[in-house]
C-alpha cells in the first residue's frame, strides 16, 4: 500500500470511527436526558383508588404540599424540602422573603385544599371534614407542618384530634 | 558518536517528568480543594499556573540554555525542578503550593529544552532525537493522572510531587558530566546561530489540540470523582485507558509517512473521543472507555505529527522545541480558562435541577411517609453540607427499614434517586466536552494549513 493511500485509510478510518461513537451514542440518548419536573402545584392532582391509611395519608400530604406551594408561588419540592427541619425552614424563609406568619397561612390553606380533593375522593367523609376545617384555620404553624408530614397522626386519630365530638363522627368515617 | 544509554534514558525520563507534571495533579484537584476548603476556580489555578508559566518561560529557557550550556541549564533546571517540588509537598497554604508550581514550571522549561538541544548529540540524528523527544512527552503528559490518582489514594496528594525529588535527581546525575565537560572546556553545543521563524500553523494547531485534550483529561476526572463519586485510585484506573490507547496510536504512526494526515486523523479522533463524551447515555464507566480509546490514539497521533512538523527544517531546535512546549502549555491553559467557566455554571444549574428532581422522586414515591419525612430531613442535611458538588445521598438510607415491604420500596427510591443524581452530573458536563470537542475540530484548519519542511 503506498504512502498516499495509507493517509486515506488512517483519516476515513479516524472519521468513521468518531462518527459511529458520536450517532451509536446518540440513538442510546445521549442528548434526551430532561431533569424529573416539577408540576404546577397550583393544578389540581387527581386522587388514585387509595386501598390503605398510608395511601391517604400519603396523598392527603402531597395535596397539602400542592396547596401550599401555589399560595406561596413556590414548587411543593422546595417547600418539602423547607419543612423537614427547622433550619431548613429558616433557609427558605431568608432565601424567598417569606415570613412566619405568609408560611402559616399557605400551610392552613394546603391542609384545606387537602382535606377538599380528600373529600371529593371519597376518603374523608363530609362529617368529618367540615369539623377538621375548622380546627385546622387556628392550629399553630409547628402543628400544622407535623400534620403534613405525618398525615397519618390526622386521618387515623381524627377522634383525638377534634376532641369530645370525635367519638360522636366516629360512625361517619368511610 | 552516541552518548551512554543513561544519559538518553536521563534525558528522556527528564522529559517524560516535566510534562507529566501539566498533567499528574489533575486526579489530585478534589482532595487539594477539599484540604485547601477553596473554590473548583481556585483549584484549578495548582494547574493553570505550571502550565501557564511553562508556555511562558519555554522559548526564554532555551535561549538561556544555548547560551550557558545546554548540560548545565538541563542540569540546573531539574535540581530547580526538585526543590520546587519539595516545596510544592510541603506547601500548607494554596497559594503556597501555586508558587512553587510557577517555580517548578521554570525549572522544568530548562530542562526539557535543554534536553532536545543534547538529545541529537546523544543519540546521533535530529530525528530520532525529535521523535524521542515528542514521544517521552506524550507518554508523561498520558500517563500522569493515572499516576496521580494512583499516589494520591495510596498516600497523599503530597506524595505525587514528593516523589518527582529523587525522581528529577537521578535524572540529573547522567546529565551532570556534559555540564561538567561544559564547564571545563567552555565548549558549548553549537555556536548560536540566527534563530528562524517558529512554524506558526502547526504551533497553533498544537495549542488548539491541546487545549481540547487538556479538557477531557481535566473534565474527564472532575465528572468521575465529583459527579460519579469514585475514589482517585478508581478514577486513576479508569483513566490508564488513555494512554494504553496512546501506546497503540504510537505504533501507528511510523505506518504513515505523512505528518498531515497523522495530525489530522489524530485531532479528527480526539474530537470523537471527545463528542462521545459529551453524549454519555447513561451514568456508566465502561461508556467512557471507547471515547477515550479514540482520544488516547488520537493524542500519540497528532502531538507526534505537529511537533515533527514544527521542529522540522528548523534550527536551533532547542529553539523550536521551546516553541511547540509554549505553544502546548499555553492551549492547556485556554482551554481550562474557557472551559472551568462553563463547567462550574453547568454543575451548579444541573444540582438545582438534580435536587429538585430527587424530592420530586421522594414525594411520588409509595414509601411510608413517616420514612420520607426521615429520609426528607436526612437528605436536607447532606445537601446543606454539600454545597457546590453533586451530593451522595446513600448514607441518608442508611439504615433500611427492617419491614421487607418498606426495605424493598426504600433500596428502589434511593437507586432511583441516585440515578437522577448521576444523570444530572453527567449532563453538567456535556457543554463542556463539546465545546472541547470543536475546538479539537478546528484545529484541523490549521493542521490543513501546516507545511511540513524535511530534515
Amino acid at each position: 500500500m503506498n504512502s498516499g493511500l495509507r493517509s486515506q485509510v488512517l483519516v476515513g478510518t479516524a472519521i468513521v470511527l468518531s462518527l459511529a461513537l458520536v450517532g451509536i451514542y446518540l440513538a442510546a440518548g445521549g442528548s434526551s436526558y430532561t431533569p424529573k419536573e416539577s408540576q404546577d402545584p397550583c393544578e389540581h392532582r387527581a386522587w388514585t383508588d387509595p386501598e390503605s391509611l398510608g395511601e391517604i395519608a400519603n396523598q392527603f400530604s402531597i395535596s397539602a404540599l400542592d396547596g401550599a406551594a401555589c399560595q406561596l408561588g413556590v414548587t411543593r419540592e422546595a417547600l418539602a424540602r423547607a419543612l423537614a427541619t427547622p433550619e431548613a425552614r429558616e433557609r427558605f424563609a431568608d432565601r424567598y422573603g417569606i415570613d412566619e406568619e405568609e408560611l402559616a397561612r399557605a400551610v392552613r390553606a394546603g391542609l384545606l385544599r387537602a382535606i377538599d380533593d380528600a373529600e371529593e375522593a371519597g376518603a374523608l367523609s363530609p362529617f368529618i371534614a367540615g369539623p377538621l376545617r375548622g380546627t385546622i384555620e387556628e392550629i399553630p404553624l409547628d402543628r400544622a407542618i407535623e400534620l403534613i408530614n405525618n398525615a397519618d397522626s390526622l386521618l387515623g386519630n381524627v377522634q383525638s384530634f377534634l376532641g369530645p365530638a370525635g367519638d360522636l363522627l366516629e360512625e361517619f368515617l368511610p | 558518536m552516541n552518548a551512554p544509554r543513561p544519559r538518553v534514558a536521563a534525558l528522556a525520563l527528564a522529559v517524560g517528568v516535566v510534562l507529566a507534571d501539566s498533567s499528574i495533579v489533575v486526579l489530585a484537584l478534589p482532595e487539594i480543594y477539599r484540604d485547601f476548603d477553596t473554590s473548583i476556580a481556585g483549584v484549578t489555578w495548582v494547574l493553570i499556573s505550571f502550565n501557564l508559566v511553562m508556555a511562558l518561560a519555554a522559548v526564554p529557557a532555551a535561549l538561556l540554555a544555548r547560551r550557558v550550556g545546554p548540560g548545565r541549564a538541563a542540569a540546573v533546571g531539574l535540581a530547580v525542578f526538585a526543590g520546587a517540588g519539595l516545596a510544592c509537598g510541603i506547601a500548607d497554604q494554596l497559594s503556597t503550593l501555586i508558587l512553587a508550581r510557577c517555580v517548578q514550571a521554570l525549572g522544568g522549561a530548562a530542562a526539557i529544552t535543554a534536553a532536545l538541544e543534547l538529545l541529537p548529540a546523544s543519540v546521533g540524528s535530529e530525528r530520532r532525537a525529535t521523535a524521542i523527544w515528542a514521544s517521552a512527552g506524550a507518554t508523561g503528559a498520558a500517563l500522569g493522572p493515572a499516576v496521580g490518582g494512583i499516589l494520591t489514594e495510596l498516600v497523599s496528594w503530597q506524595s505525587i510531587f514528593l516523589i518527582q525529588v529523587p525522581v528529577a535527581l537521578a535524572a540529573a546525575v547522567p546529565i551532570l558530566a556534559v555540564a561538567k565537560h561544559e564547564a571545563a572546556t567552555g565548549i558549548l553545543q553549537a555556536e548560536l546561530r540566527r534563530t528562524g521563524r517558529p512554524h506558526i500553523a502547526a504551533n497553533i494547531a498544537l495549542a488548539m489540540v491541546s487545549a481540547a485534550i487538556a479538557a477531557a483529561l481535566f473534565l474527564l476526572v472532575l465528572l468521575l470523582i465529583e459527579g460519579w463519586r469514585l475514589t482517585p485510585i478508581g478514577a486513576a484506573i479508569v483513566v490508564t485507558v488513555m494512554p494504553l490507547a496512546a501506546i497503540l496510536g504510537g505504533r501507528l504512526g511510523p505506518l504513515v509517512p505523512s505528518a498531515k494526515a497523522r495530525a489530522a486523523a489524530g485531532a479528527i479522533l480526539v474530537s470523537g473521543g471527545l463528542g462521545g463524551l459529551a453524549l454519555l447515555p447513561k451514568a456508566e464507566v465502561a461508556l467512557t472507555l471507547p471515547p477515550q480509546v479514540l482520544i488516547g490514539i488520537g493524542l500519540a497521533l497528532v502531538l507526534s505529527a505537529l511537533t515533527e512538523t514544527a521542529l522540522s527544517g528548523r534550527a536551533p531546535q532547542a529553539i523550536h522545541g521551546g516553541w511547540t512546549i509554549s505553544a502546548r502549555h499555553a492551549g492547556v491553559v485556554i482551554g481550562l480558562l474557557a472551559l472551568t467557566p462553563v463547567f462550574t455554571a453547568d454543575i451548579a444549574e444541573q444540582r438545582t435541577d438534580a435536587i429538585n428532581a430527587g424530592t420530586a422522586v421522594i414525594l411520588d414515591s409509595k414509601v411510608n411517609p413517616l420514612i420520607k419525612l426521615d429520609l426528607a430531613q436526612k437528605i436536607e442535611s447532606r445537601l446543606e453540607g454539600e454545597t457546590g458538588k453533586v451530593p451522595t445521598i446513600g448514607p441518608a438510607f442508611e439504615p433500611l427499614p427492617s419491614d421487607p415491604e418498606d426495605r424493598a420500596a426504600v433500596e428502589e427510591l434511593r437507586d432511583e434517586l441516585q440515578e437522577q443524581l448521576n444523570r444530572g452530573a453527567t449532563h453538567a458536563f456535556s457543554p463542556s466536552f463539546g465545546l472541547a470537542a470543536l475546538i479539537g475540530l478546528l484545529a484541523l484548519i490549521p493542521i490543513g494549513l501546516a507545511r511540513r519542511v524535511d530534515l
